[in-house]
């Protein structure tokens, strides 16, 4: 049966009671004011030193016993079918075990991209299994191919797809199918729709619009996809690397996914990143486990860094039309949307949020989703955000402009979120939002600030349980089998346990990465942390508990009276009995005490249900090289109850530098004629390094939020959300023109002065209209 | 020892050894080894020497240990390292020596081991991430990385570690901008750049 409790929410100097219903095991989420002695205290990751020196096993660096190599032949042509695929002079080359295709496999006989799984080849050495691979005769039929969407969207473009796929679909709103409601229904809805709110920016003071685009940006994780498969008994072990252990192990045992193993354990102790392209088995997980079990050995099959940049996933482009109508008092009264962008070879996924974060008034928003011949995209750090508010913020600094209201002013009189007008103030104070700069004058170099807000959600939820075990020798043990991508969930998991056992750090032992342990979520929607980390807390109570029956049994006190804190038993409100918690243990007459606890399905209330966040962004270019140097962003974040400031803040810096980098460099180049994608690599695909790192100034905010018993909101995503926006939002500062594409590269910034230049020497154009 | 290879080169990798071995790699064919004095025209006649493609037995010295192993003379450093000895803390990522996941030191010098052959690095002292510092004795760096949080995901890691540990010895009091001049061979993915310049300051503060 639920319970009512009382509970303070808020932060800062805002705070307020809330009576909320916890699941009646639940534990009282930590209160202002309660003494804690590692959550809120920066502490240092327990899996550090395994990382730094060389002692962490990942995927890639496992061998089991006679463990042999596979690789992968791709398909070179832009568009084609399988017509056959001759095996046999490759089955002869010395060290070939296996050789599986993937028509065979997948039934799938298209190879619709360059870089299309074709064939995969288990072998002694990589070197024997890339010999086998050029031996393998392909025949194509080759068909014409588009892997832009503008070219996908032109009059008679080649079909990319097959059968009756067209090239474009609306995808939201969804067309729809069966009996609910007709297509016709819908069609009718949106031209009203497009009327009314074509009439309300009408019939506003001002209407600014605009074009923005953005590029495709891959995850580039540095460890690449795939993993180490391994058939014992019929059991199907796997060294994955993977953000989700427990779809990847449900995609090898289910009937769908082409392994249909009986049973499969997934080990996933380090991952080597996966930014949201690490959720599935994906045609390279499925080709190792049957490679393995075709060869009777161990295979190992990672990708190499081409077969990771064509084919393990990517960040859609975009194309968004934005119209927005504003009134003299800063109130946004209505926008128009169109956005187009294309995830490959299919059509969904492809949406920008650009209608997110600020009350935009009334909204006509349609999405497209255009096929290429192009590798699929995976949901990438917050899919859909950092392309949404790119164009967003653009448009909200154009507006605020015409109308003739301060950047920030217009952005807090059209935003409610309590957090976020906080932020704004830290984020202007820290940037020195009104310092005077060189802007736009005939200066070799100008200087701009730039400012934009992050959403997110992610208070985490059911679908996770831990077990703690407490053993007779004072031994603490938890365990998840979720994984840790890098986030420092392992950590912090430690560290719900440790406080709430009042134990040092170093006393609780951690395991993750393990399918055979209690079943974890995964590393999706920032719900990591705010999921593992109350099943944890409540076992850790749970088993807290039954150590001090035992205590209150043998020594004839009364266990709701005892507490652990300082490593010793305490009497609640007195202080320490002066017994330890290595004595507390060894009254146990069992071996150990176990407790495995789910996580409460449903959240309750709180302060916030969204993460806000605020990002400005100090920039510095050179209008005679078109360089743009980013010099410092400010990061104010927040994340419900921040349990370990340390990981928080490298969260935060991660996020900003993948928005940098995405606001400057990185894109893939497609050859339109070849219909290849030209920087499969790490030379001329281009992130951001060391040089280009600016300063980052992270302000986190602690909330105690409520909804769950520790209170947590996951950072992973939130801090990319905003970075690419403000960085160009302060380069159009700088230089007095708008910036319309990401990336920001030194040649659209020279086209973009000279325009400035060439629009000056003409009578003043209309405001507001595209330069 | 590479039973063949009476000619090792004294100064790291050079130019010619790399795309020796891009090639050799590439055609998993033999290596030919022009002797040095021929390159300097110092003798009139010598035949280049061809090695492989059949595995010839390769020992290095890694980390102050002997290792050895039977491995194609085209096998990378790199390859060598993580396949035939099993020491896995250099990475490999890109192959092709753009991201330094790979970093080891040779002679004390930093190379990336995906982009030279196994064989040149016979007679030579090769570190890698494990000759840095244990678990139980970890490196001044080491630790301020661990203090700093200089890591996320990891796998770069052990590239940054070896390339700061040269960093330092060049110049234990390195500059801000120094210190990013000496990571530009080395890609992070998850973001600890700022990190880690703060983990080689806080070593440099503290005196080399």
């Amino acid at each position: 049966m639920p319970k009512e409790i009382q509970i303070k929410v808020g932060f800062g100097d805002q705070f307020r009671d809330l009576t909320v219903r916890i699941q009646d095991d639940d534990v009282k989420p930590w209160q202002p004011g309660d003494r804690l002695s590692l959550i809120g205290q920066s502490t240092p990751r327990v899996d550090a030193v395994a990382k730094v020196t060389g002692t962490a096993n990942y995927s890639y660096d496992q061998k089991p016993k006679g463990m042999i190599y596979g690789k992968i032949l791709r398909s070179p042509h832009g568009n084609a079918d399988i017509v056959s695929i001759d095996i046999d002079k490759a089955k002869k080359m010395p060290g070939v075990r296996a050789i599986l295709t993937t028509p065979e496999i997948f039934e799938d006989e298209s190879a619709r991209y360059a870089g299309a799984e074709v064939a995969a080849v288990a072998a002694d050495t990589e070197m024997q299994a890339e010999a086998a691979l050029r031996a393998i005769e392909v025949e194509y039929d080759i068909k014409p191919h588009c892997v832009t969407v503008e070219d996908a969207r032109k009059e008679g473009a080649p079909q990319v797809g097959r059968g009756e796929q067209v090239n474009v679909a609306r995808i939201s709103p969804r067309q729809r199918r069966g009996r609910r409601g007709s297509n016709s229904d819908m069609d009718e809805r949106l031209a009203r729709q497009e009327a009314a709110v074509g009439k309300v920016i009408q019939d506003s003071d001002v209407v600014v619009e605009g074009e923005f685009s953005t590029q495709v940006q891959t995850h580039a994780p540095l460890e690449t996809h795939g993993s180490v498969c391994s058939w014992e008994d019929g059991r199907l072990i796997c060294w994955a690397s993977s953000q989700a252990t427990f779809g990847f192990r449900n995609e090898l045992t289910s009937n769908w996914g082409g392994v249909r193993a009986k049973s499969c354990q997934i080990l996933s102790e380090y991952v080597g990143g996966g930014f949201g392209s690490k959720f599935s088995a994906g045609r390279e997980g499925v080709l190792g486990a049957l490679l393995a079990k075709e060869a009777g050995v161990p295979v190992h099959l990672l990708l190499d860094r081409s077969g990771e940049q064509l084919s393990a996933g990517n960040r859609p482009d975009s194309v968004q039309q934005m119209k927005m109508g504003v009134n003299k008092d800063g109130v946004i009264q209505g926008t128009r949307i169109r956005s187009w962008g294309t995830p490959g070879t299919g059509t969904g996924g492809a949406g920008a949020h650009n209608d997110g974060i600020y009350n935009i008034g009334e909204v006509d928003k349609i999405e497209y989703g255009v096929r290429t011949n192009t590798g699929g995209a995976e949901a990438h750090r917050a899919p859909g955000w950092p392309q949404g508010a790119f164009a967003l913020e653009q448009m909200m600094d154009m507006a605020a402009d015409e109308i003739g209201m301060d950047r920030v002013e217009f952005r807090k009189k059209n935003d409610e979120h309590p957090i976020r007008k906080v932020e704004y103030d830290i984020a202007k104070d820290r940037i020195k939002w009104n310092r005077s700069l060189t802007r736009n004058g005939g200066a070799e170099t100008c200087q701009g600030l730039g400012i934009a807000s992050n959403l997110w959600f992610s208070a985490g939820g059911g679908g996770a349980s831990a077990l703690v075990r407490i053993t007779k020798d004072g031994q603490v043990e938890v365990r998840n089998g979720a994984q840790d991508i890098g986030t420092g969930t392992r950590t912090v998991m430690g560290m719900v346990v440790a406080e709430e056992l009042g134990l040092e750090m170093n006393q609780v032992a951690t395991r993750i990465g393990n399918t055979d342990d209690p079943q974890g979520p995964a590393s999706g929607g920032s719900t990591t942390i705010g999921t593992v980390t109350p099943a944890a807390r409540l076992a850790a109570y749970h088993a807290k508990k039954e150590l001090m029956e035992i205590v209150a049994d043998r020594k004839g006190w009364d266990a709701s009276e005892l507490d652990l804190k300082d490593q010793e038993v305490w009497r609640i409100g007195e202080g320490s009995t002066g017994m330890t918690f290595e004595s507390a243990c060894a009254l146990m007459d069992d071996d150990a005490i176990e407790v495995l606890k789910g996580r409460p399905r449903r959240n309750y209330e709180g302060f916030s249900d969204t993460n806000a966040g605020v990002q400005a962004a100090h920039v510095e270019v050179n209008q005679a090289t078109g360089a743009v140097k980013v010099l410092k962003v400010v990061a104010v974040a927040d994340a419900g109850k921040i349990l370990n400031p340390l990981t928080s803040e490298s969260q935060v810096r991660g996020g900003v530098i993948q928005g940098v980098s995405f606001a400057l460099f990185e894109r893939r180049i497609m050859d339109r004629q070849k219909g290849r994608m030209l920087n499969d690599d790490f030379e001329n695909y281009k992130i951001l390094g060391s040089m280009d790192c600016p300063e980052i100034d992270v302000v986190l905010l602690d909330v105690y939020n409520g909804k769950s018993n520790t209170q947590v909101m996951g950072l992973g995503e939130p801090p990319i959300v905003a970075t690419a926006a403000a960085v160009a939002n302060a380069v159009s500062d700088a230089l007095g023109v708008r910036m319309y594409d990401l990336p920001i590269t030194p040649k659209k910034v020279l086209e973009a002065i000279a325009k400035r230049d060439a629009a000056k020497e003409v009578p003043a154009q209309k405001k507001g209209e595209r330069l | 020892m590479v039973s063949k290879n009476k000619n090792p080169e004294k100064d790291g990798v050079s130019r010619r050894s790399f795309l020796q071995g891009a090639g050799a790699a590439a055609a998993a064919a033999g290596v030919a080894r022009i002797p040095e004095t021929v390159i300097a025209g110092q003798n009139g006649v010598a035949t280049p020497e061809v090695l492989g493609p059949e595995a010839e037995s390769i020992l290095l010295k890694v980390n102050g240990a002997d290792k050895k192993a039977s491995a194609p003379p085209s096998t990378t450093l790199l390859d060598f390292l993580r396949n035939d000895v099993g020491v896995t803390g250099p990475k490999r990522v890109c192959d092709r020596g753009s991201c330094g996941a790979c970093t080891v030191l040779l002679d004390g010098q930093v190379v990336d081991s995906c982009s030279m052959l196994a064989i040149d690095a016979v007679g030579k002292e090769i570190t890698t991430v494990e000759g840095i510092g244990t678990p139980d004795n970890l490196s001044r760096l080491q630790k301020a990385f661990i203090e700093k949080d200089a890591l996320q995901c990891g796998f770069c890691t052990p590239g940054m570690v070896v390339s700061c540990t040269a960093l330092l010895e060049e110049n234990p009091k390195p500059s801000r901008n120094q210190i990013r001049e000496g990571l530009s061979g080395n890609l992070c993915r998850c973001g600890t750049y700022q990190n880690i310049i703060e983990a080689v300051e806080h070593v440099s503060r503290k005196g080399g």
